[in-house]
């Protein structure tokens, strides 16, 4: 897996987008927000590696330490035959306790993490995304699917016992 | 030079192509709304436009049952072709273009949606399948934005009497689109000619003709497959709603097969248990024990820690109960303790109690379920392995089953063995009790007698065993808990090894367990069967989720009897204190199946009371007792487990075990010898056998239904 | 003008009736007022009103001996509290409220006391625990 990039500076560009959304008249002035842009990446150093945020996301530590992702993923509902929502990754926590409140009967839990709901287009995405935030991981990889051959002559078959089907 | 190697490579690669052609057929190309696809021949026009992603609406058509290709829906253009042909079951042609979304597509599909709702009640509100119905998904996705149904004479829709086909399915016919889905899992799958279709237009309906209990141990899967709301769960009516309910995705342990299931849970209550997808396990099945044994998780529950006093076993605190096990663990020197774990404990806390124990110098840790112990025993993992896993089967050409009944020990096994019988033309045979297989067989006898003269090549069946290419023998763990179960399994071994062809890669030999947790504890060094345990007579005994009795109190004379588990069933009741554990929804856990695969369970609920991890409770023992193991953590236990058993960690991985020819020659010395008047037998015999067989499901109101019910089915003159 | 104040507090002492009984409520309501009574309530509360005061501090109630220093402005009966906040006018002595056979008596607020309300859980249990010796 290549660890994706990820650039500092995108709080600095985000403060000159601003200058470069703005209504431009003439070419010089697109001159001079250009040369503008160019002077600020100049500036900004860029890491070739995933930077860890967890310190700056204001996460308590309890939800930082000592929880483990699943990055699986979700499978299909053997009760329908679509298969949609279960072509990306999503990551889940260990389950921590729910009780019934008292005041309403509906559930409680002290886990925000268990409601966050995350879909990646990749494993390697959510593997970036857990480290990044400090969390340690494992990968549930799918079982391998293996497509049975359809015939429907097979119905029809007289010398097998796709036809007798009981005995 | 370039060129000319670029043209030998092109050359080597023609005739790579060319040789591989000859083993396989051609790949034919297809588009499917312009998308080029290369497909084997015979692939349906359903499944080619499966491989680029699109999904054809359909409701008869299931990729495990045979097609039927009556519900209509999956109807597509194909272009130069007058009509629409029906996906599922054409199979493509060379440069078919196919349109899944042209005008004449959609048409066909608004028709045949018109056709299915005008019969169709309007009760999706109070309909169970609602939320996760294939009917009502698409008919919005694919029906009419309007109706043309009037009701001009308000004679209503269509109504069918709903049938009864037992405890565990409810049915509300009115809903049936007679996709015939249930009727071919039945005959197919469950292989029972239970359900069928009688009448025919509007009339048609299914149904079992004269009023029959849906007996089958697999019966369950017809609530998964039924495409709306006319088959639905009995347990579970009413309770849940999909979108409000938490799925986990975990394993069954209440048969060694290790079948992944999918765990509902609403406010910290298990509402429901579904398969999931695993075509190397369970395919999309689990059996009714798995499926519908739940609520047994919510009854007769270990919740706080007990002592007895004066005679009574009286609740306390962890506290106390720790102390008052640590100190008899002081008083006892480590020969006068033993260890007995049963068939539902995980591999983690069976790491844990062998560390602590061993740190105690107690070198008697025991598995209740029996295993020869003769010969290099359970020392060479592929002693005790199904070992050419459960797949197998279906390279197999010749089964030869003896002493066990597949069908009611792992169902979905069994399953697997029916498709092979079907589809490979598989032959099987079966020495042991006649019982109902839901496929035919050759049965040899029932005499142990019979395994030796089919070694020895003096049975008429042995020349037939010799000729299959790759034959499978699978051995039941129950046959080999005989007191000649040594001499059983040697005479198997034998006849096995007589089998194996040394070239291939295949493996004769099986062995097929029951309960989840043997393997593993195999894996970590336990040793099988109580027996050590009666001889030693020992003045401490930890049970660890032994509930089958394989010990009796009385037998042991003041013995001080420590129970963990999680339900109070037969080995709580003997015990002197008892530490509460969780159940395998409530805990992050690993099983080793049959065949070795390693899995894991992933906690869906918290455990009830002051029930907790069961590791945790022997590392919280282990700090009163004073040894302290040195895991905090899952993770660092998990560690500790790869140093004793390096397999107990790859997960969903069979580790390859293969000494069969060096295990033969230590069996030279046999504790028994094979008694021939004794039959092979097995204890589940009928389906009222299949549903109680652990803690869990004895535990279980559903379950005893489902007893009773079938009990009362023998009685059926139908 | 000093003379008009003590004046005005003699007045206010001798129609609280006497030293004694002004410093008693001084004691229990931190105020001493006059003023015309206006009505009295079942649970014994009397209900004041002097327009000499400003707009709010016009209107007070004087709680039930019986509650001592317990008193709590939730003591006071619907049919009063009308009143007291310059809602209306006409005190329930003028215009009584229309009297039900359904009509609760008027509680005070019970919080902090023993007879608080408490809520609970309404959901079955959902383990049944498993009692030694019984099947």
């Amino acid at each position: 897996m290549a660890a994706p990039s990820l650039r500092l500076s995108r709080l600095a560009l985000g403060r000159t987008s601003t200058l470069t959304s703005r209504p431009f008249s003439s070419k010089g002035e697109k001159g001079q927000i250009d040369a503008l842009l160019e002077r600020e990446h100049k500036d900004l150093i860029e890491v070739e590696a995933n930077v860890p945020v967890h310190a700056l996301t204001g996460v308590p530590e309890e939800h930082i330490k000592g929880r483990v992702v699943r990055i699986y993923k979700p499978t299909k509902n053997c009760m329908q035959s679509g298969t949609a929502n279960t072509h990306h990754w999503s990551m889940s926590f260990d389950n921590r306790q729910r009780w019934t409140n008292t005041l309403m009967g509906w559930t409680s839990t002290g886990d925000p993490l268990s409601n966050m709901n995350t879909e990646f287009a990749t494993k390697e995405q959510a593997v970036a995304f857990c480290e990044k935030n400090g969390w340690e991981y494992f990968i549930d990889e799918p079982a391998p699917r293996r497509l049975p051959k359809k015939n429907y002559g097979e119905n029809f078959a007289w010398n097998k016992r796709t036809r007798v089907g009981q005995k | 030079m370039l060129r000319r190697g670029v043209s030998s490579s092109l050359r080597n690669a023609l005739q790579v192509q060319k040789r591989s052609a000859a083993s396989a057929p051609e790949k034919i190309e297809v588009f499917i709304d312009d998308q080029s696809v290369m497909v084997e021949p015979g692939t349906t026009v359903l499944q080619a436009a499966a491989m680029v992603g699109i999904e054809i609406p359909r409701f008869c058509y299931h990729e495990r049952l045979s097609v039927a290709g009556n519900c209509r829906m999956c109807l597509v253009e194909v272009e130069k072709s007058p009509k629409p042909v029906a996906a599922c079951a054409m199979p493509v042609m060379k440069g078919w273009r196919i349109k899944t979304n042209s005008p004449l597509t959609k048409k066909a599909r608004e028709g045949v949606m018109e056709f299915l709702l005008t019969n169709h009640p309007l009760d999706c509100p109070i309909c169970d399948q609602g939320g996760e119905c294939d009917l009502q998904d698409q008919s919005m996705a694919f029906g009419s934005d309007r109706s043309r149904f009037t009701d001009v004479n308000y004679t209503g829709k269509r109504a069918v009497e709903d049938k009864d086909l037992g405890p565990l399915v409810k049915t509300v016919m009115t809903r049936c689109i007679q996709c015939t889905r249930c009727v071919r899992f039945a005959s197919e799958i469950a292989g029972i000619p239970t359900l069928g279709s009688t009448g025919r237009g509007q009339e048609m309906q299914i149904g079992t003709y004269v009023e029959k209990m849906f007996l089958s141990e697999l019966s369950g899967n017809v609530i998964d497959l039924c495409p709306v709301g006319a088959l639905t769960s009995k347990p579970y009516t009413f309770t849940a709603r999909p979108w409000e309910t938490r799925k986990t995705e975990s394993i069954d342990v209440l048969d060694a097969v290790g079948s992944n299931i999918v765990v509902s849970t609403r406010a910290g209550d298990v509402m429901r248990v579904i398969p999931k997808n695993n075509d190397d396990v369970n395919e999309e099945w689990i059996s009714d024990k798995a499926r519908f044994s739940y609520d047994g998780l919510k009854r007769q529950r270990l919740t706080t820690p007990m002592v007895r006093k004066n005679g009574e076993l009286e609740a306390c605190d962890w506290q106390e109960a720790l102390m008052v096990v640590a100190n008899k663990i002081a008083t006892t020197p480590g020969d006068r303790m033993a260890a007995l774990v049963g068939g539902l404990s995980d591999a983690e806390t069976l790491t844990a109690l062998k560390d602590l124990m061993n740190h105690l110098e107690c070198e008697t840790l025991c598995t209740e379920e029996k295993f020869p112990m003769d010969g290099a025993g359970t020392d060479l993992r592929s002693n005790y392995l199904l070992n050419s896993r459960l797949t197998g089967v279906e390279e197999a050409d010749l089964v030869l089953i003896i002493g066990c009944n597949p069908r009611f020990e792992s169902p979905v096994f069994n399953a697997r063995i029916r498709k092979s019988w079907i589809a490979n033309e598989l032959d099987v045979a079966v020495i042991g009790p006649k019982v109902d297989l839901t496929y035919t067989y050759d049965h040899l006898g029932d005499s142990p007698k019979t395994i030796a003269d089919l070694a020895s090549g003096n049975h008429e069946f042995s020349q037939r065993l010799k000729t299959a290419k790759r034959p499978m023998i699978i051995v039941g763990s129950e046959a080999l808990q005989r007191e000649d179960g040594g001499a059983i399994y040697s005479a198997a071994h034998k006849l096995a090894l007589s089998l194996q062809n040394t070239t291939e890669d295949w493996k004769v030999f099986n062995v097929l367990h029951r309960v989840a947790g043997q393997v593993a504890a195999l894996d970590l060094g336990y040793r099988a069967g109580a027996d050590e345990i009666a001889a030693n007579k020992p003045a401490l005994l930890y049970m660890l989720g032994a509930d089958e009795a394989a010990v009796d109190r009385k037998d042991l004379q003041n013995c001080f009897i420590v129970y963990q588990g999680h339900h109070g069933d037969r080995g709580a009741e003997q015990a002197d204190v008892i530490l509460p554990g969780c159940a395998y929804t409530e805990k992050q856990a690993t099983y080793v199946n049959t065949e070795g695969r390693t899995q894991q369970t992933f906690p869906a609920v918290t455990p009830p009371g002051l029930a907790r991890e069961d590791w945790k409770i022997i590392r919280a023992l282990s700090e009163f007792a004073g040894v302290g193991l040195p895991y905090d953590n899952i993770e660092e236990l998990r560690g500790r487990m790869s140093e004793i058993a390096p397999n107990l960690v790859k997960y969903s991985v069979v580790e390859e075990a293969n000494y069969f020819a060096q295990a033969g020659p230590l069996f030279g010395k046999l504790a028994s010898a094979l008694r021939s008047d004794e039959k092979l037998d097995t204890k589940l015999k009928g389906l009222e056998d299949f549903f109680m067989t652990d803690s869990i499901s004895r535990a279980s109101a559903t379950m005893a239904k489902c007893v009773q019910a079938a009990m009362n089915e023998k009685k059926n003159r139908h | 003008m000093i003379i008009d104040k003590v004046h005005k507090t003699l007045r206010v002492i001798q129609e609280n009736g006497g030293w004694l009984n002004s410093l008693l409520k001084l004691y229990r309501y931190d105020t001493l007022k006059s003023g015309r009574l206006v009505g009295t309530d079942d649970y014994g509360n009397r209900y004041y009103e002097n327009k000499e005061y400003f707009m709010g501090r016009d209107r007070w109630v004087e709680y039930a001996d019986k509650v001592r220093l317990d008193y709590d402005g939730s003591q006071i009966p619907a049919e009063w509290y009308g009143w007291m906040h310059h809602k209306t006018d006409i005190p329930p002595t003028l215009r009584p409220p229309p009297k039900y056979k359904w009509l609760a008596q008027h509680t005070e607020n019970m919080t902090g006391t023993s007879r608080q309300y408490v809520p609970y859980d309404t959901v079955p249990p959902k383990i049944q625990p498993w009692i030694p010796g019984k099947k």
